[in-house]
């Protein structure tokens, strides 16, 4: 004859925290696997600008990154993102160079796209538009959220990846050609897939659609 | 192949360090010590020792900010005497202090590189010549951004015709960097390394001891040309840093 064992208070307190513990790991784990769960999602409809014609809207993972653009600042720069924003090159771009909290770049036209991307070649694609003269200046301050045009170590070399910066980085001031500033969505950025240690990203976030605000 | 190809490439990317300064001047470990002067010259210290060139042949330590503080004044005094247009023209913007610089395992004061606009200074280069090796550094930079002025072959026969450089600075054992009471055509027994060495020596001396060496000049007529050459070029980029 078998006879039932009761269990004692402290075992019935260890079975509530096993399973206790066990629902916390197995929701945590989906829940922080979803990096964009906490991100503000910006919705368009509810933004006003001052200045819609210069307003880019980047779509990524984790929702909308609304930029506003400099053209008074750098005429031929912003001219040249424009372009490639309406042709729809930037649109499923990697960002193959991030620096965790510091900055994160992509546009790499040639190499850098989801169907063509070449990691031993990535970085010097061209857009096909040519190059163009840097458009520095000294009163820009790379500040947080600044858009500026990415170049080789020689001026004169922007063609069409940009960079984002995360954090303030006085050292770029006078070195990239400003394009503009991160006006909503900046948090968003920030859950960019990193390279860890590295400036280069394996297996990269994407761009998913760029588009002027006005063409949505 | 391919896969191996993929592995070293991946090995590489992931030895890379991240940040803003690296991706600017490729050189790792980096911060800020002092970002706005007069001249826009930019000084940058090494927070760790890092690694550069091809097959990473270029060695610098990390540099205590202790012994860095003290030497800056010194360091600062002498690159405040080059102007903003005149640094913009050389190509001369960053300036990394790190110490114990060696290239390809020999030790040296400072190496320039006008790609990136950045002159490393190892500032535990020796006292009694540190002063001048900045200027002799910055000469490098001043020839390399402009070889039509300082044109080694023109220099070179500025020489009686028997004297015959080294093939290169550092495959040669002519390296003190004491002035010789007696020139005959060179400053130092390093300027009878190469040509640029050459210049550079002389450059040093006129930015440091301008009066010694235009006295030298007076008895020494190779000197004489060679002097005036540096002056004549240099006049060219600007007029009054001599």
């Amino acid at each position: 004859m078998i006879k039932s064992i009761k269990a004692s208070k402290s075992e019935k307190i260890l079975f509530i925290f096993l399973i206790c513990l066990s629902i916390f790991a197995f929701t945590s784990f989906f829940l922080l696997k979803n990096k964009c769960l906490f991100v503000e999602k910006n919705n368009l409809n509810k933004l006003n600008f001052n200045d819609p014609n210069n307003i880019a809207v980047m779509n990524v993972e984790c929702g909308n990154v609304i930029i506003e653009l400099y053209p008074d600042i750098s005429p031929k720069a912003v001219e040249r993102f424009k372009i490639l924003i309406e042709q729809k090159m930037y649109d499923d771009s990697a960002f193959y160079k991030v620096s965790e909290n510091t900055f994160v770049q992509a546009g790499d036209i040639e190499y850098g796209n989801i169907n063509n991307l070449d990691y031993s070649k990535i970085g010097s694609g061209k857009s096909g538009l040519g190059l163009l003269k840097s458009e520095l200046s000294n009163d820009f301050k790379f500040t947080e959220g600044s858009v500026g045009f990415a170049r080789a170590t020689e001026f004169d070399t922007e063609d069409s990846e940009f960079f984002i910066t995360l954090k303030e980085i006085p050292i770029y001031q006078g070195e990239y050609t400003p394009i503009g500033k991160v006006v909503y969505g900046l948090d968003i950025l920030t859950k960019i897939k990193t390279g860890n240690k590295a400036i280069y990203v394996l297996r990269p976030d994407y761009i998913k659609s760029f588009r002027m605000f006005n063409s949505n | 192949m391919k896969i191996l190809f993929l592995f070293i490439l991946i090995f590489h990317i992931l030895h890379v360090n991240a940040d803003e300064i690296y991706n600017l001047i490729k050189i790792p470990n980096l911060e800020i010590y002092k970002l706005n002067n007069d001249n826009n010259i930019r000084y940058l210290s090494a927070k760790g020792n890092f690694k550069i060139g091809v097959n990473k042949n270029i060695t610098c330590d990390k540099v205590d900010v202790n012994k860095l503080n003290t030497k800056f004044p010194l360091i600062e005094k002498n690159l405040n005497r080059y102007n903003s247009n005149f640094l913009n023209n050389i190509k001369l913007k960053y300036i990394v202090f790190c110490e114990n610089l060696f290239i390809s395992e020999i030790n040296t004061g400072g190496i320039a590189d006008n790609k990136n606009r950045t002159l490393i200074l190892d500032i535990n280069f020796n006292k009694k010549y540190f002063e001048r090796m900045i200027h002799h550094e910055i000469f490098h930079m001043i020839q390399n951004s402009h070889t039509e002025y300082f044109d080694e072959e023109k220099f070179s026969a500025l020489n009686i015709s028997s004297f015959n450089y080294a093939e290169c600075s550092t495959c040669s054992d002519r390296l003190n960097l004491d002035l010789y009471k007696k020139t005959d055509g060179f400053l130092t027994e390093y300027s009878k390394s190469i040509p640029s060495e050459d210049m550079a020596e002389i450059f040093s001396f006129l930015m440091t001891d301008k009066e010694t060496i235009e006295d030298k000049i007076n008895s020494d007529k190779i000197l004489n040309y060679k002097v005036n050459f540096i002056k004549s070029n240099l006049a060219k980029i600007d007029k009054n840093i001599l």
